[in-house]
Formats: C-alpha cells, structure tokens, sequence
C-alpha cells in the first residue's frame, strides 16, 4: 500500500494547520465551479461498499487484460457505504477532488448535477476518440439516453431486464397459464392466494419492488413516455390517470396478494419466500440470477423458475416487449483527472469489461463481449436473448424523480399496500416532493 | 445537595434503611422482587444470548428456523471466519482502537484542565465560557460535518484516522468540560486556597490536588466518552473513504448488499466479537467506572 | 491568593487547547454552516443566495411539523420512561437489594455500551413477523391476540422505539440516580422513620425531594440525547414507514445528504438546535439552578 506511506507524512499539519485553513476558508462557503485537469496519480475508483462485482472485475483487468494500463497508471480502489455515498460525492465534487473512475450515485440525478457542472467526461466522445463507438450495446444505450436525457456520460457496468419471476411447479399446480394481461395476472394471483401460496413475494421493507410495479403499470397503461411528461411537468402523478396504476398496486395488497407482513419483509426474505415455494412470483431485476444460480439459496431448482415481462394492461399503450431496464450502477469519469492514461485505461475497459464480468461474475453488463463466454447457466442464457430481443426498453418509477421524490415514494410504498395510505395520498405526497 | 462535600464522593457503600421488621413470611414478601428481578436478568440476559446463537447460524437457518430455535451446529465456526477475512473485521478492531483512544485521552486531558480552570480558578468571563461549551452539548452533530470535511480536506488529513480523533475529541469536550466543572464544584475551595497559601503553583495543584479528587469522576466521565466514541455512526460514516480505515461500526454495515440483502450470519458474528470484546472490558473496568458513577454522578 | 488562582497564563495553558479545538472544530462549524441556511444547493451545482426563504420553508413544510412532533414526543415520553424505569431501579438497588445490587447493577447497566447497530437488530428480530414469527407476537398468540406487524405502522414502531431505547438506557439512568439516592444521609431516614413514616410515605417526603437535584440532573441528560435521537431510529426503522418515525435530526440528515439541500438542512439543524437550547433552559429555571454563578 503506497497510501499508507503517504498517510504518514500526511499527519504532520496537525491542529495548528487546520486552524488556520479553517479560518481562511471561513468566508468561502460556496464550492461547484470547474477546475483544471490534472493528471491523476493512480486509476482512483470509488466504488459502492455493497457492490463488489464491479472491484473485482476491475482488478481481475488490471491484472489480465489491462496490466500494461495498469502499470502506467494503477488501480487503486476505494469504498464507501451506500447510505453515505452521495454525500461523499457532493463533498468531494465540493473540493474538486473526484476520483478518476466512480459510482455515480443513488439516484440518477447525481450524475446530472455532476454533468451540470462541467465534471464529467462525454463517454460518448471519449469512447469514438478511442474507436470503440460500438462498445455499448443498443439496449444499454438507449437506456441511459431516457435516464440521462439522450446524453451518455455513464458507463453501462451492468445492464438488467426486470420483470416477473415466476415458479412453474406451483404455476402448473394450479393450472395457471402464463398471464399476458393484468387481469390474467390478478387471477393467477387469486387462484395462488386461495390455495394457500403467497402470490407475491415482495420486499416492502426496502420500498422499491413495490413501487416498480407502479411504473410498470403506468409504462403499460399509457405508454413508454409516462413518467417522462411527469419529468417535464406536462402531467401530474395526481391525475386520475396515474393514481389508477397506485390503486391497482394498492388492491393486491388489500387482497392480501403479498403475503401477511409485506412491511416487515426485507430483501432477502423476499428472494427466499420466492426460493423456498412458499411465493409464486417475484417481480425482480435480472441482477437476482446470481441467487437463482446458487443452489444453496434456490430450494425450488434453477428450471423450475420462469421469466415473463410485466404484463399488458388491457387498453393501454404500452406493450408487453417494452422491458424495464436498467443499466446497475453507472460508473462515470471525472473530467478533471481525464489524461492520456486514464484514456487508454477506459479503451481497454470498454473493450474487455462486458467479457470479463460475464466470465467471472456472471454479471449481463451494457457492454459488448468480445470473447464469448462458455457454460452460462441457462437461466442467464434465456435472460440474455430476451436483452437481446429487446428494441425498446422502460425505466421504473423513481428513474427520472429527484432525490427526495425517490426517498418519498420508496418510503411510503409499504403504506401503500397495508392501505395506511391511500393512493391518492401516496401519489400527492409524492408528487409534492416531485417539486414541479 | 447542592453541596457535594469530599465525604460523600468518597463514600462507597450503600447506607440504606434497617430492613423491614423481621417475619417468618419475609420469603414470601420478598418473592414478587425476586420477579422483578428475574424479569430484569431474562430482558438483559437473552438478548445476549440470541446474538451469540444467531452467530451460530447459518442463512438458511434465520430464514426458515423460528427466532429462538437453537442453531443446528454449534461448531459451525464460518460467520466468524467469514466476518474476520471477507469482513476485515481485524481491521475495523484495530482502526476502531486507534480512533478511540487518543480521542479520549486528549479530551479527558485537556477537558479536565478546561473543567480546573473554569472550576477552580477565578476570572472574569469564566461564566460565559463555561455557558458557551454547554451551548456545545446541544448542537447535533450533523451540523458540524459539512464544514469539517472540507477543513479535513484542504489540510490534507483525509485519507487518515486524524478527522476522526480530531472531530471526537471535540464533540466530546463539551460534555467533559461541564462535568468536569461540576466535579470540581464539589472539591471544598479551602483545599485550594490552603495549598495557594502553601506556596503550591497552579500547575501543581492541578495535578496533585485537583485531578487525584476527581479520579473516579474521570472515570465515569471517560466511560461515558469511551462508549460515545466506540459507538459513533455518523462521524465514522462521513470521514472514512476508505476500506483500511473504517471503524467497527461503519464495518457492520459491511453485511450489507446492494439491494438490501443482509448477510445475518457474519453480521451477527461480528456484533458478538464487539460486543463481548466490549463485554470483557467492561467487566474488567465494571468495579471502578459503579464506584466513579456512584462517587460523582452529574450533581450539582 | 488571587495570583495564584487567578493566574491568566495558567488560566491560558489550562483552557487554552480545550478552547481552541472547541472553536475550530465546533463553533466555526456551527456559524460556517449557519451561514449555508441563506444559500441554496450543494456543492456539487454550486450555491445561490436565497436570503430568508429557507427559514421561510420551514414553516410551510408539512415534513417539518411531522418531524417536530415525532421529537418532541420521543423526547418526551423517552425522557419520562427511562428516568422513571431507573428510578424505580435505583430504588430497587438502594432499598430492596442493598449490599447485594453490584451483579445486578452491572448487568443491567450493560446494554448501554452496545452498538446500536446490534441492538436493532435484536428488537426487529424480537417484534418481527416475518419471516418468522418473533418472541413478542408469539406471545401475543400464546394469550389470543392476533400478530402485529409492529413496524407498518408509524404509531406502533414509535413503541418498538420507546421500548428499546428504554432498554438500552435504564440501567445507565439507574446508576446515575442511584448515586444520588446513596448521598443521602442516614440519619434522616431514621428520624422519618421515628416519626412514624414508612413505605410509600418515607420514598415520597424525604426520598424524591431529596433526589430532585440528580434527577434533574438526569432529566436534563436526556432530554439533549433525546432531541438528539438519530442512531437508533436510523437503525431500527430508518424513519419509515413513510416519515412517520423521522426526527429532525434523520430530516436534517436526509435534507443535507441525499436530497442535496445544504441550505435547508442546515435551517433544520439550526431548529433543532434552538429547540434543545429552549429546553435545556426551560429546565435549568425550572430548576433554579444557576450556572454562570462562581
């Protein structure tokens, strides 16, 4: 660790140094602003502490693909906690001492204030510089222009179909075919709940699951633009239009169709109602077949579980192949430490992360492989054609909301479905938060 | 009470009322507080011991098993390896006691010299001071982080264990500094002012008068100090960037996946290897930080 | 005498550090981020002045008024349940237990020193319901009451809440008051004693107001750790569901760091701060203690 060396010098401006910076810098509250680029003295990536797959695909590169990148510029790894992520961001955007290489955040909107403010690199640009133009797939790309507002300053570290999970045993159990409408799918629920099996499972405790079957409604009932007109003020979450999708989430919970405790449920609970039999379906991320793939966790076997995108609302404008995606963890780079280096380091990550993570972590990236992978286990293979079929893909609920319009909506969506809100309520508060 | 004179702090032992009048039914009038006191043993007691049954399990097990099942194997050593290696739990430990102590023995150092001449000495203005690090005690400490991560910063102290000794040892001087001071309200003036006449320096009665009378009110007061610090979330959360030098309890949010997904397991084994690590500790210490809490208490 | 213990350059070597890293590390953060309450932004998109809008937002914020009375009622019911459950432990230790209270003392005490982290854990997993059913509700069942899922609730987890912090802090409460309660002398319990008084009438007219000081003492403590809540409803409940459980501190926390409201947050931080001075004074009167007195 060459840091640890440069830490101990680092002590010596003791109390006495911070005395006098802090009253120097007393009058000067205000940070942002652009500042020149510097050639960074390591390949400095600051990482999520919960997602290891992306550290570990970058190290696997710098020892293999990229070593002689990473001989002209080290890789050196640094974590921080999701909870506290964004705020280090912001305070390290503050003093413009951005890593090379980051996670870009809890929600979309810090990449766009990043983005804002002059700090990120166009990949977009930087990638045609490198010839490597076609290193993001379609699919990934067209998900971050919806995210991004058609702007691509984000690298696709992963890139993940949502949909519904489904366990085929129980389905052909009880004689249920595979729902291509809502109602088909409120009836396979109800077949599954009169017999005793929990339709859902779902984890309330973190929110988000539940308010992704919103948006998924909404994207099915009145088209793939519905949370983006709310984005641009053009419709309100509290038209009667939008509090419908809130309502028809609402009524599987009043029926019981999460099972008793859907508050208390935290993750993985959810993932282990689904991995146990005791749930029928589970609307999840393709980021889930990690789980799946593991048979310790996955009591119900890897065949026996199916996939279908969220059904068709009868009469709306959506359709069924219009998928939710999502593109993980977005890294971005900072402009400011953007040297010939840390080019050359994104050339050959472009080229050979997609491969990589595939190989090794058994992670669907939005990059291209370059070297086919062998042996996928065939729930990742099936997941893999249905991205590749896929021409138009949706975003979820929160995608386009702001920080605090996020944290309201995944917060009230337990509320939601124990009927402690109505939708109504849930809509308004959110689109209050929503700010526009 | 308003004055604590020397014997009572000096006084250990409990002095209470003779006992109630003799009976041959004392058993059975003493049988609803010795429930009581089952009840107290049960409520402390188990939690304990669920946590270190929970290190024991394994994921399927806190999934599938009821809360209070006794784990299947009680030899299953894997969340402990797991907390140790995947969980640099060693790491954590020693970040963790390398933050804590010099934090502490900076403000119990100078917060008892601040508490002496705030106390003992007489100024002019000593009543503002001491009522502007009381001010201190209120403010959250949300309020403060902004600003110090960019001080941290510019000095460049970042990167190293410095913001969280430095920011503990403020954070915690008000407190110390307050009672501090009323300790040494407790200490009879006379004691001080004979020693003036004796031709005693200031320094000297500090450290020959003034911090032996209060040594077990240090104490309580670096108990109280020493669990704030050991336990601290947010500071931790906000100044450590990086994996080698996280604190236990930022470590524990390790478990912790992406989605949500809890690793129950490690994070219970981990918790255990804390909290009976704190346990030994604190037994070790438990007869003196009893006689400091008992000695001085905050009392005026 | 005087030169002695009015020596102004002991005074400076003996206050002096402590003075000087309070300063720098709390007050000119504090008026630091004071000054952040009439800007708005953060620093990633940079800041603009605002002038008085936040203070403004304040009071037209419904979150505001949410949080306000989770705190004050946390504070409040929190503050009167563990400074009556050590009381009555103290008392227990004092009059009941006497020469044999250290074990118990000491175990009781324990659940201070741990993490919170832990400690929340323990309680979801004691009221849960699901996945498995948890000791609370299992008995619940045991006497005929259906399962409460004690966290979908706002008005439920607050008691979750309660109960654990109550948990955690009596045994440290307990201690404190009980040092007051050994202070007093023995020889007015024996002249109450002489003059007919026992039980209930000896705690009432010589033990309370004998310990009304520490108990003061006690009350202050926790009313400022109260108002201050954030660790443990951050791990127990992370304010959900909803915000029904948030204090100001999580709101400040949330408004600062993950909406990026520096400006407002920090108006938060300055109403939390004014509130606990107010308390924390309202006390001291109460009290008729005076601090600034030599």
């Amino acid at each position: 660790m060459t840091t640890a060396r440069k830490r101990a010098r680092k002590i010596v401006p003791l109390i006495a140094g911070i005395g006098a910076t802090a009253l120097a810098l007393t009058g000067c509250t205000s940070g942002g602003g652009g500042g020149e680029a510097t050639a960074p003295d390591s390949f400095s990536y600051l990482s999520f502490a919960e997602n290891t797959s992306i550290q570990d695909t970058l190290t696997a590169l710098s020892e293999g693909e990229c070593s002689a990148e990473n001989e002209a510029l080290a890789l050196d790894i640094t974590t921080q906690p999701q909870a506290s992520y964004d705020q280090q961001l912001q305070l390290l955007a503050g003093q413009n001492a951005l890593p090379v290489l980051f996670a870009s955040g809890n929600t979309p909107q810090v990449a766009k204030d990043l983005q804002k403010g002059g700090k990120l690199v166009d990949v977009e640009q930087a990638l045609e510089d490198l010839d490597q133009s076609d290193a993001i797939i379609p699919a990934a790309k067209s998900t971050i222009d919806a995210l991004y507002d058609g702007e691509q300053y984000v690298l696709p570290t992963e890139f993940n179909v949502e949909g519904i999970w489904y366990n085929k045993q129980l389905f052909a159990d009880h004689g249920i075919e595979v729902p291509t409408t809502w109602d088909e799918l409120v009836a396979a629920a109800d077949t599954l709940n009169a017999a005793g099996v929990i339709p859902f499972s779902a984890d309330g405790q973190d929110g988000w699951p539940l308010t992704r079957l919103v948006g998924n409604y909404l994207f099915r009932t009145l088209g793939p633009d519905a949370l983006q007109r709310v984005a641009e003020g053009e419709a309100k979450l509290t038209d009667p239009e939008y509090v419908e999708a809130a309502a028809a989430v609402a009524e599987l919970g009043d029926k019981g169709y999460f099972g008793p405790s859907v508050t208390s449920i935290d993750y993985m609970t959810a993932v282990n109602q689904f991995l146990t039999g005791q749930a029928g379906m589970f609307y999840m991320g393709s980021w889930i077949l990690a789980n799946f793939n593991d048979p310790e966790q996955n009591q119900i076997g890897a065949e026996n579980i199916g996939f279908m995108p969220f059904p068709e609302v009868e009469g709306g404008e959506g359709s069924a192949d219009q998928l939710a995606a999502n593109v993980g963890v977005p890294l971005a780079l900072s402009e400011a430490s953007y040297s010939d280096d840390v080019a050359s380091w994104l050339g050959c990550f472009a080229e050979n992360f997609g491969s990589s993570s595939l190989a090794n972590q058994g992670v669907i990236t939005g990059f291209k492989v370059a070297t086919p992978v062998e042996d996928l286990p065939p729930l990742t293979q099936e997941v893999q054609s249905q991205i590749e079929a896929t021409t138009q893909s949706v975003l979820w609920f929160e995608a386009l909301f702001n920080a605090k319009a996020a944290t309201t909506s995944q917060t009230n969506a337990s509320q939601l479905v124990t009927g402690a809100l109505s939708p109504e309520e849930f809509m308004e508060t959110v689109q209050a938060d929503l700010g526009n | 009470m308003t004055d604590t004179t020397l014997e009572t702090v000096a006084r250990p032992t409990v002095q209470a009322p003779e006992p109630q009048r003799r009976s041959p039914l004392l058993w059975v009038r003493r049988i609803p507080g010795w429930l009581v006191v089952a009840v107290l043993l049960i409520a402390v007691g188990y939690p304990l011991v669920w946590l270190l049954m929970g290190s024991f399990k394994t994921q399927a097990e806190f999934l599938n098993n009821p809360t209070w099942a006794l784990p299947e194997d009680w030899t299953n050593f894997d969340n402990y390896v797991e907390a140790f290696t995947t969980g640099n739990l060693a790491v954590y430990i020693k970040n963790s006691i390398l933050a804590t102590l010099p934090a502490l023995a900076l403000t119990i150092i100078i917060g008892v010299a601040a508490g002496f001449a705030l106390e003992v000495m007489v100024w002019k203005g000593r009543g503002t001071v001491l009522l502007l690090f009381l001010a201190g005690i209120m403010v959250p400490g949300q309020m403060i982080l902004l600003p110090l991560f960019t001080i941290y910063f510019q000095t460049g102290l970042t990167g190293t264990l410095w913001p969280l000794i430095i920011t503990y040892t403020a954070i915690g001087l008000p407190l110390t500094v307050f009672m501090m001071a009323t300790f040494f309200r407790g200490v009879p003036r006379e004691i001080f002012e004979a020693a003036t006449l004796d031709g005693a320096s200031i320094y000297r009665q500090f450290r020959s008068i003034g911090f032996p009378m209060v040594k077990n009110a240090i104490f309580t007061v670096a108990l109280v100090q020493f669990f704030f610090i050991w336990n601290d979330l947010l500071i931790a959360l906000t100044f450590t960037n990086r994996d080698d030098l996280r604190t236990i309890q930022v470590g524990l949010l390790n478990f912790t996946g992406e989605f949500g997904q809890v690793q129950y397991g490690p994070t219970f084994a981990a918790v255990c290897v804390n909290v009976f690590g704190t346990l030994i500790i604190y037994l070790f210490l438990n007869q003196r930080v009893m006689k400091g809490m008992t000695a001085g208490a905050v009392k005026g | 005498m005087n030169r002695v213990l009015g020596d102004w350059r002991a005074v400076t070597v003996l206050l002096g550090p402590a003075l000087l890293v309070y300063t720098l590390v709390m007050l000119v953060p504090i008026f630091w981020s004071l000054g952040y309450t009439v800007f708005e932004g953060n620093p990633i998109i940079g800041f603009t002045f605002v002038g008085w809008d936040n203070i403004a937002a304040l009071f037209t914020d419904p979150k505001i008024g949410d949080a306000l009375v989770f705190t004050v009622k946390y504070a409040l019911v929190l503050t009167v349940g563990q400074v009556l459950a050590g009381y009555l432990l103290s008392l227990l230790y004092v009059f009941w237990l006497r020469k044999a209270s250290g074990l118990i003392r000491t175990l009781v005490f324990f659940p201070v020193v741990l993490p919170t982290v832990a400690v929340a854990l323990l309680f979801q997993a004691l009221f849960a319901i699901a996945p498995q059913i948890g000791p609370v509700n299992a008995l619940l069942n045991a006497v005929g009451i259906e399962s409460i899922d004690w966290f979908a609730s706002g008005g439920t987890a607050f008691w979750v809440i309660i109960i654990m912090d109550i948990w955690r802090s009596m045994g440290f409460y307990a201690v404190l008051l009980y040092a007051g309660l050994v202070d007093i002398p023995e020889e007015l319990f024996e002249s109450a004693r002489i003059d007919g008084a026992s039980g209930w009438r000896l705690v009432r007219h010589i033990v309370i107001p004998l310990s009304l000081p520490v108990l003061f003492s006690s009350i202050i403590f926790s009313i400022n750790g109260t108002l201050k809540v954030f660790d443990s409803v951050l791990a127990l409940t992370n304010g959900g569901p909803g915000n029904t459980t948030t204090p100001l501190t999580l709101y400040m926390y949330q408004t600062s760091f993950t909406y990026g409201e520096y400006g407002y947050g920090s108006s938060i931080a300055l109403l939390l701060t004014i509130l606990c001075l107010l308390v924390t004074l309202f006390i001291f009167r109460s009290s008729r203690r005076d601090l600034t007195k030599g």
